[in-house]
């Protein structure tokens, strides 16, 4: 049994086998941005964006509303079609793939793009269990020979046997083992989030893009993403995109950020040179009326431990 | 709620009743004034209208009496309406069963209709009625009717969910019955003939519950397959075939090479349809498959050349056994052994009764259906199958061809629709295209859906339900697809998810307890 | 010049056709628009609708002779008041209580309610085909040719396909009125786009749904007067037929859009018109299904639905 699953190269094996992973440390850009245009009828949902994103780095895209965040998330993950642009792909030891010529499913198949939506998307009246299992459907698929000859039941048992390991393994992680065989709509909010990440591990990609992870957690609950979200890029050493609103989440965890305004990208680089850039301010606070607004508020914008950011000037 | 509270002691709303009830009689007047008030009735050289007035009144007295009960039950007089209902459901029951035999009354309208109509209704309402009286002793607590109506649901659940944890035992129960069931004293050929026709329909329903119960698509031409498989079949078999004619044979090919060749014919049919029409979404998909269905047929009646036409393509024989035609035989066993299956049935093969044969191959056929299903809802490309219906973006983004997925349910389903129809011809001997009719794929779809969404059980019971009792009391031909389209929205309206809903997960982490409903919560790390 | 004539006269056949398949498709577009349930048994209220028209033309035929033009006023007033009663028993009996339910609950309630409404008019009328003797003759000559025999081939517009014309064109502007200038029409299409939230806007929600089957029935009826008009028969399962193909048109015009049905409506009756006339009789139906598979495959909101944008 040598699947494509078992002799891939970077990215960690999902089953928490992180070590095996030599690679050099994760500086080159995994997937590469260029000229991204979106557009809906006349409306320019993106207009020229251009970014990378790192391996084994955390990235985020943050931006107001309507500022066309979730659109480069559905072009990346070939929900769109782009209008214009290109997504490239780079694995190590394998030649660029250019996202924007395929299917969406294969995008998750052969880019190995792992995605969670704003509004979970999960399988609802089927157990967590199950969730993580159906994740894994193609490396299952293979070893049913393709359902002929899983129906007679050979060969597939152990392979089966090691999809449930897997799916074992995430939900330790997510903390929720006990209630593995509850249908997945029985869960609460902000485990039905984590789960969802679950499950796009559980495909065991090589990027793995968050549509809002901590909308709608409590303060409590948005840690224990922290700390998740962290967990996969040192242990798993994947790259991770991640679109959020919650400021706490993105200072924290982001190694390089991304911003939108009305489609354009407005500003680029690590947090701490985002958080002073007077574009974002603009875009974050508006224009004229930054001074008036309470302190209270742009605290809450600029996040935690701003202390350096300092009033715009 | 308050309203509902019984015997509460506030004053009745008198007038929002009495506009209840007649508003009730205005709307059952106009509709009945039109359609039943008026017979329209062939003269020589024309038609003319014949008045049927009488009617009309029993039906809106009708109307008002049920009405008058459901107000009734409403404010909580249940013995009123125990010992009203009860009396008319008596006298009704008494009149149309010895109606004939000497007791006579006087009885306001004709419709027999309306008067089993009224029988049944009333005998609900005094039923029900008497059993809140009785719960309304027991606690002293009056419950509204919302949670009455919930427990009842929660109690059909639990059924449900305790029906598929025990399908093992169940499915074996029923196995061992339907394997005993031509031995069985008092089996005559008739009833073989239903349990022959209750198991075609149940294999039917199983193949479609691939289809719209695991993989959630709506297909309203399921029949298409049922013919393609029918014909496939038919024009290898059947010595009258226009093809094999062709060909210059005057031997029909044999019932088992004929039988996969259909099923594969009837899967590359499915593959062919589904591959254009199954990315549109569940309602388009509804109408795509009840126009292919139509196609078809017409296709069927058209293409005379090939099929016949509507003369159709008769002396299909029936299946062979271990080499030995079982068709030769029918002409000489006459009616004299229909009743006396035990004594007919031996291991000498000669004396087989054809019958007991096509029962036997329906019942494996069903069977493998069955495991079949059962087999590949474990394997991944099952959990895929629900896991679109589920949600289909969420699946394309974990990697899942949903095309391909899909075109897998589509042909597998149509596959079992393609041996059904062999059998079907085989049974019939004789096919035609009028056989092969929308209503066919309105009661396979009806099987799936009463039964539960994706309950096997659930598909037996409801084929006994929708077939075979219907066939059992065939006085009532008459009416028999009326009480069907009704059943069918009653029990809709009772329980929209089905009778036998419930989803047993595929896989499970933990072992489940013996008793109770929940998952154990042992086995954590 | 033949040949001219002979398609002049399956346009006037197929225009009149498609505005039967038109008036019964807007019924199904706008309740699937409000519901999004596909209202199977509104055939069947087309069918009732004939059954209607058929009696009250009796009925007005043994009271004596009525001027016509005002016997037909009556007919279409009685067909449209009674069929609609039907329209709005069923939505209050069979569907209301679904409209939480998962769509397939929905839609095999309405198969049911459909075979059930078929039997109930085969056992009060009975299975025979009804004839009703044609009503209104006559006509204008438009063209008078001979064909290859060399014998007269007149076509001629007849007073009966003028009035099915206009019937259609007067019901369709009332309707657009109705629907784009009244409150009644906001109220629908603001229980279309959030039936919550309509509802804590305090829109009688039950009420207009209500309406709509109500609506829809009505037109269904007129459906029914013309077919009966025009074809000069019915029995109890002519609406099946028509019933599907006007869901057809429907969803070939764009489901939920009205003029969209109504433009569906005419091109399924165009279709099936020239196709029997040019190819083959019998396959028409072979061709309407065709056309609609082709058009869902390229274009699957239909030619005058909104493109809709998938939400992830």
């Amino acid at each position: 049994m040598t699947g494509p699953a078992n002799g891939r190269e970077p990215g960690g094996n999902g089953a928490g086998d992180g070590a095996g992973n030599g690679a050099a440390a994760g500086v080159r850009p995994l997937l590469t941005v260029e000229h991204l245009t979106m557009r809906f009828g006349g409306l320019v949902a993106i207009d020229d964006v251009s970014f990378q994103a790192a391996d084994r780095k955390i990235t985020a895209i943050i931006g107001p509303n309507g500022a066309g965040k979730t659109t480069v998330f559905n072009c990346l993950t070939g929900f769109y079609k782009p209008t214009v642009g290109r997504l490239t792909l780079e694995l190590e030891g394998r030649g660029p793939i250019f996202l924007e010529r395929m299917e969406g499913f294969r995008i998750a198949s052969r880019a190995r793009i792992a995605r969670t939506f704003q509004n979970i998307r999960l399988f609802p009246k089927m157990t967590l269990l199950e969730n993580l299992v159906v994740a894994q459907h193609n490396k299952l698929m293979r070893a049913s020979g393709y359902t002929v000859r899983g129906l007679f039941g050979f060969g597939y048992r152990r392979e089966e046997e090691k999809a449930v390991e897997q799916a074992r393994y995430w939900l330790e992680q997510i903390g929720l083992v006990d209630r593995a065989d509850d249908d997945a709509d029985s869960l609460p909010y902000g485990d039905q989030r984590r789960l969802e990440i679950a499950r796009a591990m559980c495909t065991e990609p090589v990027l793995l893009c968050l549509d809002e992870p901590a909308a709608g957690l409590n303060p409590r609950e948005s840690a224990d993403l922290n700390d998740l979200l962290t967990f996969i890029r040192n242990e798993h050493r994947i790259g991770i995109l991640l679109i959020e609103h919650d400021m706490s989440v993105v200072m924290q965890i982001s190694d390089h950020i991304v911003v939108l305004d009305y489609g354009k990208k407005i500003s680029d680089g690590d947090p701490e040179f985002v958080r002073q850039d007077p574009a974002v301010i603009r875009a974050y606070l508006g224009e004229e009326e930054e001074e008036d607004l309470p302190d209270i508020v742009k605290q809450d914008l600029l996040a935690d431990g701003a202390g350096g950011a300092g009033a715009p000037s | 709620m308050a309203a509902t509270i019984p015997h509460a002691g506030r004053p009745v709303d008198r007038r929002g009743i009495l506009i209840e009830l007649g508003g009730t009689a205005l709307v059952v007047f106009a509709l009945t004034i039109s359609l039943v008030g008026f017979h329209i009735k062939d003269i020589s050289g024309g038609i003319t209208l014949d008045l049927r007035i009488v009617d009309v009144v029993s039906a809106v007295a009708i109307a008002l009496v049920v009405r008058g009960w459901m107000i009734l039950m409403r404010h909580g007089y249940y013995r009123v309406v125990t010992i009203s209902a009860g009396a008319v459901a008596a006298i009704l029951v008494v009149s149309l069963l010895f109606g004939g035999a000497g007791v006579q009354f006087y009885m306001p309208f004709k419709a027999k209709l309306l008067q089993w109509l009224l029988a049944i209704l009333s005998t609900g309402f005094a039923i029900g009625a008497a059993l809140r009286m009785a719960r309304d002793g027991r606690t002293a607590v009056a419950e509204d009717d919302g949670a009455a109506s919930d427990k009842q649901v929660a109690l059909m659940d639990r059924v449900g969910a305790q029906v598929q944890r025990n399908a093992l035992w169940i499915g074996g129960f029923l196995f061992a019955a339907a394997a005993c069931f031509p031995f069985m004293p008092g089996v005559n050929l008739q009833y073989l003939d239903i349990g022959v026709l209750v198991l075609t329909y149940i294999m039917l329903g199983w193949g479609l519950n691939i289809v719209v119960g695991l993989a959630g698509l709506l297909d309203l031409g399921y029949v298409a397959f049922y013919a393609v498989g029918a014909y496939s079949f038919a024009l290898f078999a059947s010595p009258d075939s226009p093809l094999l004619q062709e060909l210059g044979l005057t031997e029909g090919i044999s019932f088992w090479l004929c039988l996969p060749f259909a099923g594969l014919m009837a899967a590359l049919a499915g593959v062919a349809l589904g591959f254009p029409v199954l990315r549109l979404r569940g309602d388009y998909l509804a109408i795509v498959t009840l126009g292919f269905g139509e196609m078809i047929r017409v296709t069927l009646l058209n293409f005379y050349s090939l099929t016949k036409g509507p003369d159709g393509i008769s002396k299909i024989p029936p299946p062979s056994l271990l080499g030995y035609s079982t068709e030769s035989k029918m002409d000489e066993e006459t009616l004299e052994n229909t009743t006396e299956f035990h004594t007919a049935m031996g291991w000498e093969f000669d004396q087989a009764d054809t019958t007991v044969l096509l029962y036997f191959v329906i019942l494996a056929m069903a069977l493998a259906t069955n495991f079949f299903t059962v087999r590949i809802r474990k394997l991944p490309v099952g959990r895929a199958w629900e896991a679109l219906r589920e949600d289909e973006i969420a699946c394309r983004s974990l990697g899942i061809n949903p095309t391909n997925t899909k075109l897998t349910a589509f042909g597998l389903g149509a596959m079992f629709g393609g041996f059904a129809g062999s059998f079907f011809a085989t049974r019939q001997t004789f096919v035609s295209p009028e056989s092969f009719t929308f209503i066919e794929s309105a009661v396979i779809l009806a099987i799936v859906v009463l039964g539960g969404f994706g309950s096997q059980i659930g598909v037996v019971v409801a084929a006994f339900l929708l077939i075979g009792l219907p066939e059992i009391f065939r006085e009532l031909q008459e009416y028999r697809m009326l009480f069907f389209g009704g059943s069918m929205v009653l029990i809709m309206l009772w329980r929209p998810a089905g009778l036998l809903a419930h989803r047993e997960p595929t896989i499970r982490m933990h072992r489940r307890k013996a008793r109770g409903g929940r998952a154990e919560a042992g086995g954590a790390a | 010049m033949y040949h001219v004539a002979y398609f002049l006269d399956q346009l006037i056949n197929g225009v009149t056709l498609g505005a039967i398949y038109g008036l019964v498709a807007i019924g199904y577009t706008m309740v699937y628009g409000i519901i999004g349930m596909i209202n199977f048994a509104h055939g069947e209220i087309f069918m009732i609708g004939t059954f209607v028209s058929l009696i009250v033309f009796l009925l007005l035929g043994l009271a004596g002779g009525v001027w016509l033009p005002l016997a037909i006023l009556i007919v279409l007033l009685a067909a449209m008041l009674f069929t609609a009663i039907y329209g709005w028993t069923l939505e209050r009996v069979a569907y209301r209580r679904l409209r939480a339910s998962p769509r397939l609950a929905a839609l095999i309630t309405a198969i049911g309610m459909s075979i059930f409404l078929q039997n109930y008019v085969q056992l009060l009328q009975g299975a025979r085909n009804k004839p009703l003797p044609p009503q209104i003759t006559g006509g204008v000559e438009v063209v008078n040719t001979s064909n290859r025999a060399g014998e007269a081939y007149a076509v001629s517009l007849s007073y009966l396909q003028m009035l099915i014309i206009v019937l259609t064109i007067v019901l369709m502007v009332v309707f657009t009125v109705l629907i784009t200038r009244t409150a009644l029409g906001r109220a629908q299409r603001a229980c279309e786009q959030d039936r919550g939230m309509a509802a804590l806007l305090g829109i009688n929600v039950d009420r207009t749904i209500s309406l709509t089957f109500v609506i829809g029935a009505s037109l269904a009826a007129v459906a029914g007067l013309i077919f009966m008009l025009r074809y000069g028969a019915t029995d109890f399962f002519v609406g099946f037929l028509t019933g599907l193909k006007a869901f057809t048109a429907a969803v070939l015009g764009g489901i939920g859009s009205l003029p969209g049905a109504m433009l569906g409506g005419l091109l399924i009756g165009l279709i099936e018109v020239f196709f029997a006339g040019y190819f083959n009789l019998e396959y028409k139906d072979v061709a309407t299904f065709t056309v609609l598979v082709l058009v869902l495959i390229f274009r699957p909101t239909g030619l005058l639905g909104k493109p809709d944008i998938e939400k992830v």
